[in-house]
């Protein structure tokens, strides 16, 4: 159906190492599902409680009204654009060694964006009045811009991902040696919309994806700078920012590039994907993750130095807290964690892919600190002290309800990628068939 | 081996240099600053003020909650007062002029402001010697011609002299400051002059205030004088007609245009994908009609 026998050969070769994962499950696999599921769980009565009791059992207060829930909704999405603009970029530039990594790349984006709005649905304390949003929007709102962008964002990224899915899903349709549940079989039938291959397909499909690719770009950029602003157009110390926009993208990639090399690596070990997902990638997608850590370094830099030099009140105070009562964070967020990857990629003589992969561990950890250290601190600097207040309400700390909800909202993310492993291949084996013939048959 | 050594201690150097050398010598007590001042105002009401600071990182901070004595004469000392100090690390004793103050062979006022200390601070002591003076202001409108007239006397062996020589300092307040007009230095009858600026704005209805200063005298410390009168141009401020309106009940339009042209623009593009998914389910299924057709023939 999809044209000669040498691409037959390829492609029997490429769902002969790819199909296993869809097929069987190994016991592993259940085990690390059922851990996930039980962190899960916990975060399930966690909500329960906060629920019941409401947001006093949270660590937030009258002065940081924004806790780990804000924290945790920036990170994910940050790891969603992230996703979107490096698949996206991948997919234009049509760069040679995307193929084995542009699926992590995209369902990255797409996990990541369903997991991330369910903190602010934890941060509201009346769940009750979120249909207001929609029914008495108010444009001049940054948070009306936030709840558009975001939803058509999710739109665009799950479409993008579904038309990369559809020929795998013809071909998972068409492979006579699959075996697998007749529901499945079922499920490909339907999801491939009866794609034949023809040229007059591929045409269609392939402006499709293209238009997808550019525009998942352009509103990944949009996106997360209206969620920038949302901070940015405030008068609140750390967060009044010009740069804050391209700041927030750039540190976006950053986190999503770190996570795709974990992901990468994961998924090479668990799959035994070694053959299709090389050092060259690890090294490539390393290179990309020194490059933008430059760049985040030099926002980060830019942004500090101009509030220090300054010298506005509310600015150095916040200043001082960052390098007093936050010190240990702030290093290992815009020191450690921006320089060290950079020092473990840029040395060919540390530059192994579990080297790599500690890199982008650190990167992705960083990240997530930095994001802490964004919102916590300026909180806990407030202009005007309000009425009757207490010192507690001003010190922040996360109660065990919000690490539970982090922890299953971390525990869902991982659930769904292994989901989505035993529905499509992991590797797009429709993106890899248009490959250099000889390498993959090496 | 060596180089392993040689890296270890300086690491160990680079981390605990700051340990070492804070531990190694005893805290030194910390020396205060004391600045002692005089002011009489405009009521004739007089205080003595002291702050209390010290030196940190080359940045002068205040000491508050200190105790800070007041006293008349320097050798033979009456005490005044017992002030703490604020949190600006100032102390003030408001002067009672029926107060019965030691006065000197010259004529002068002796008063001395001191600092105990205590187990970390060291003690302080400052002394000032007052003459009492009477500054006069007289504000004189001649055709279109302002002039202020300033005067000055002061006693000395139980008589009230001229004070010539010394220097009065002009001001008009402004929104964050003392605008400084003229100076007008004083001749041996005790008086000087100074015309005023035509063109300074004043309130609604042009009313402006000068003050007219002694600062930081030797002799007299600082002394102040004010009047306000209608000698400013009238100034009227509009309120500028197109402040933000974020708060209204519709968004300005451009925000309206902006959002509605990207909107439509990347929705456009989302049916532009969804009508290839239909045109891919369409084509398949004519495909599958003519394979039928084909295998039937």
């Amino acid at each position: 159906m999809f044209g000669n026998q040498e691409i037959m050969l390829t492609e029997k070769k490429l769902l002969q190492d790819l199909t296993p994962e869809i097929e069987t499950t190994g016991i592993r696999w259940y085990i690390t599902f059922a851990i996930f599921f039980l962190i899960f769980c916990v975060g399930i009565y966690a909500l329960i409680q906060q629920i019941e009791k409401g947001h006093i059992v949270t660590g937030m207060r009258d002065n940081v009204v924004w806790g780990l829930y804000i924290v945790n909704f920036i990170f994910f999405m940050g790891l969603s654009y992230a996703g979107a603009l490096i698949s996206g970029v991948l997919h234009l530039f049509h760069t040679g060694w995307r193929k084995p990594v542009i699926r992590l790349a995209e369902l990255l984006t797409v996990i990541s964006l369903v997991i991330g709005p369910f903190f602010i649905f934890f941060c509201i304390g009346r769940l009750d009045r979120l249909p207001f949003l929609v029914m008495y929007p108010r444009i001049q709102s940054p948070i009306t811009w936030d709840v558009i962008a975001i939803s058509t964002d999710l739109v665009g990224c799950f479409l993008f991902l579904y038309l990369s899915l559809i020929e795998d899903f013809a071909i998972l349709r068409d492979y006579n040696d699959l075996h697998v549940k007749p529901w499945k079989k079922k499920v490909y039938k339907v999801l491939s919309l009866g794609f034949t291959g023809s040229e007059k397909e591929r045409k269609i499909l392939t402006n499709a994806k293209n238009v997808m690719a550019a525009m998942i770009i352009a509103i990944a950029i949009i996106v997360y700078s209206v969620l920038a602003w949302i901070f940015g157009v405030t008068l609140q110390p750390g967060w009044h920012s010009t740069i804050f926009g391209p700041y927030f993208v750039i540190a976006a990639v950053f986190s999503g590039t770190g996570l795709l090399i974990i992901l990468m690596y994961i998924y090479r070990r668990v799959y035994h994907l070694e053959e299709y997902i090389t050092k060259r990638h690890f090294v490539n997608v390393g290179v990309l993750l020194i490059i933008i850590a430059a760049f985040y370094g030099y926002f980060t830099f830019s942004d500090y130095l101009t509030k220090w030099y300054g010298s506005i009140k509310m600015d150095s105070l916040l200043i001082d807290k960052l390098f007093h009562d936050y010190f240990a964070l702030f290093i290992f967020a815009n020191y450690i964690g921006i320089l060290l990857p950079c020092i473990i990629i840029a040395f060919p003589r540390f530059r192994t892919i579990r080297n790599i992969t500690i890199a982008a561990v650190i990167a992705v950890l960083a990240l997530w600190v930095n994001r802490y250290i964004i919102v916590i601190p300026t909180l806990e600097t407030p202009f005007l002290p309000i009425q009757d207040t207490r010192p507690d309400w001003i010190r922040y700390s996360p109660t065990w309800i919000e690490w539970s909800l982090t922890l299953a909202g971390v525990s869902v993310y991982g659930m769904l990628f292994m989901l989505v492993s035993k529905i499509a291949p992991i590797i797009s084996i429709s993106e890899m068939k248009k490959e250099d013939k000889i390498e993959i048959m090496k | 081996m060596k180089r392993k050594i040689a890296l270890t201690l300086l690491f160990l150097s680079l981390f605990s240099s700051k340990e070492v050398f804070s531990y190694s010598q005893e805290n030194p007590k910390i020396s205060p600053y004391i600045q002692f001042q005089y002011f009489k105002n405009n009521e004739e009401n007089s205080i003595l003020k002291t702050t209390l600071t010290y030196s940190k990182n080359r940045m002068e901070l205040p000491l508050a909650g200190m105790k800070v004595a007041f006293y008349s004469g320097s050798e033979e000392k009456k005490r005044l007062a017992e002030i703490i100090t604020d949190d600006k690390g100032v102390a003030i004793y408001s002067l009672k002029h029926d107060s019965d103050f030691f006065i000197n062979n010259n004529g002068l006022w002796p008063f001395t402001s001191e600092f105990g200390g205590n187990d970390t601070i060291e003690s302080g002591i400052s002394e000032l010697l007052i003459r009492d003076v009477t500054l006069n202001m007289t504000l004189t409108k001649t055709d279109s011609i302002k002039t202020i007239v300033v005067g000055a006397k002061k006693k000395e062996k139980g008589k009230e002299v001229p004070v010539s020589g010394e220097t009065v300092t002009l001001y008009v307040p402004r929104m964050f400051s003392l605008l400084p007009i003229g100076e007008a230095k004083l001749d041996e009858t005790g008086s000087a002059s100074v015309e005023f600026p035509a063109s300074l704005p004043g309130d609604k209805q042009g009313n402006i205030t000068i003050i007219a200063r002694f600062e930081e005298n030797a002799e007299f410390g600082n002394v102040e004088k004010k009047s306000t009168l209608k000698w400013g141009l009238p100034s009227a401020y509009s309120v500028p007609a197109g402040h933000r309106a974020l708060w209204t009940k519709t968004a300005p339009k451009w925000m309206i245009y902006s959002l509605s042209v990207l909107l439509s623009g990347v929705w456009g593009h989302y049916l532009f994908a969804i009508i290839s998914l239909i045109r891919i389910r369409i084509n398949s299924k004519k495909k599958k009609v003519e394979n039928k057709e084909l295998f039937i023939k």
